[in-house]
């Protein structure tokens, strides 16, 4: 599994690829990591599938209590203490690795991530699953501050589609969900897609690395 | 599991008057894809081809102890080996390790040059020969090649349709596998020429 969200001015850009192994067997190659939580915060899920659907499905029926109570939309922050809560109280039963995304009107875009023993961090960028450590130095490289909308959106894809390349764990099809506050967007890149990916915008990132070496 | 440490996967096909043989091309440690141009199909005569996937240390070590007896073999009989007796010095060589194996699991595929018959056999990590009428198997993602094998198969296919039947079984059984893919190489063994031909797949 490789999953990945990286924070925007004005929301989030979420990505996963879809294989689910069970050993070497592929049990499904075209799986959805990416889970709507509510309308404008969703998770990526890595680890066992079981534990993290399970886990998904209990912070959706809380939110769904709590913003229904509230009134109003629900803070990211809120699903994301929710979501760790049950992965700390319970990390002797569980394998769950979780990256939430998402938007409110409070504090914009924002990405929490979730690893094994119930630690909740913000970040600004958030990997996880086997094959993101294929890519953390292909992220540390390629990552810069304000970037807009479509550019976190290539910066993903080409993440993503370079920890498929190596990891065996990780292949499939390029899941990309990205949420503002206009809305929710689903996206889906297959096939030779996915080695373009690998070479999109290459010129573009190219010069921002050499304007970053440049500058020390 | 020693045999899945590398991954990988070998087919091999009978057609009419034609033999093929397929394998993926990655090299892997686990789940770190190390090399995508990894080869496991070895040429031992102009004819007749082995393929041999598992742990890939022993890939490298028995084709080469292999080239070795195959050619004090045409030294000392002046003439080249017929794959059915190849399938023998294969045996006879994992055999020998019984109770230290060698952990590759052959897969032999060759036309007979004086009749022109057609011959294709796999045998275990210790030697035990199989030798079908239709098509052999061996690696990391067997019952998914079995399957698409006993799906696409028919009998005497030519040489083109043959390729692509076998292209066809490797790559959607190793797209199911996370430890073989990243590309095909496939050789077709007809009576005059061997064509070798490497397919696109999913890098994944």
């Amino acid at each position: 599994t490789t999953i990945m969200a990286v924070q925007f001015d004005g929301g989030v850009v979420l990505g996963a690829d879809s294989r689910t192994s069970t050993g070497s067997y592929v049990a499904n190659r075209v799986s959805d990591k990416i889970v709507p939580i509510h309308d404008f915060i969703w998770t990526c899920r890595s680890g066992s599938a079981a534990d993290t659907q399970a886990v998904a499905d209990y912070v959706k029926y809380y939110v769904d209590a709590h913003s229904m109570e509230l009134g109003r939309l629900p803070r990211v922050r809120t699903v994301a203490n929710l979501m760790r809560k049950i992965c700390y109280n319970n990390k002797d039963n569980l394998m769950a690795g979780l990256i939430v995304g998402g938007w409110d009107p409070y504090e914009g875009g924002q990405v929490y991530e979730i690893p094994l023993g119930g630690t909740i961090m913000r970040q600004k960028f958030a990997l996880g699953g086997s094959g993101s450590s294929y890519i953390y130095g292909l992220v540390d490289s390629y990552y810069r501050e304000g970037m807009t909308r479509e550019e976190c959106e290539i910066f993903v894809k080409k993440s993503i589609s370079h920890a498929m390349a190596r990891d065996g764990s990780s292949g499939g099809v390029i899941r990309i969900t990205t949420i503002q506050s206009t809305g929710v967007q689903r996206q889906c890149i297959l096939g030779s897609d996915v080695c373009m990916a690998m070479r999109w915008n290459h010129d573009y990132f190219y010069h921002g690395l050499n304007q970053r070496l440049k500058d020390g | 599991s020693i045999m899945s440490y590398n991954g990988g996967v070998v087919i091999a096909m009978k057609g009419k008057g034609c033999v093929a043989i397929a394998a993926d091309r990655r090299l892997g440690v686990r789940g770190h894809t190390v090399a995508m141009d990894f080869q496991k199909i070895f040429e031992m005569g102009p004819h007749l081809y082995v393929g041999l996937p598992g742990l890939a240390t022993d890939t490298i070590t028995v084709a080469q102890r292999l080239k070795f007896r195959l050619n004090m073999y045409e030294l000392r009989e002046n003439r080249r080996i017929t794959p059915k007796t190849f399938a023998s010095v294969v045996a006879n060589l994992l055999y020998e390790r019984r109770f230290g194996p060698y952990f590759v699991e052959p897969v032999i595929a060759g036309i007979d040059t004086k009749t022109g018959e057609p011959y294709i056999c796999n045998t275990d990590l210790i030697g035990c020969l199989n030798e079908p009428d239709d098509f052999v198997v061996s690696g990391t993602c067997v019952e998914q090649a079995f399957g698409m094998c006993e799906a696409l198969w028919e009998p005497d296919l030519e040489p083109l349709d043959l390729f692509e039947t076998i292209s066809q079984a490797l790559v959607n059984a190793f797209d199911r596998d996370a430890m073989s893919g990243w590309g095909a190489v496939v050789h077709v063994i007809e009576k005059d020429k061997v064509t070798v031909r490497t397919v696109k797949t999913r890098m994944d």
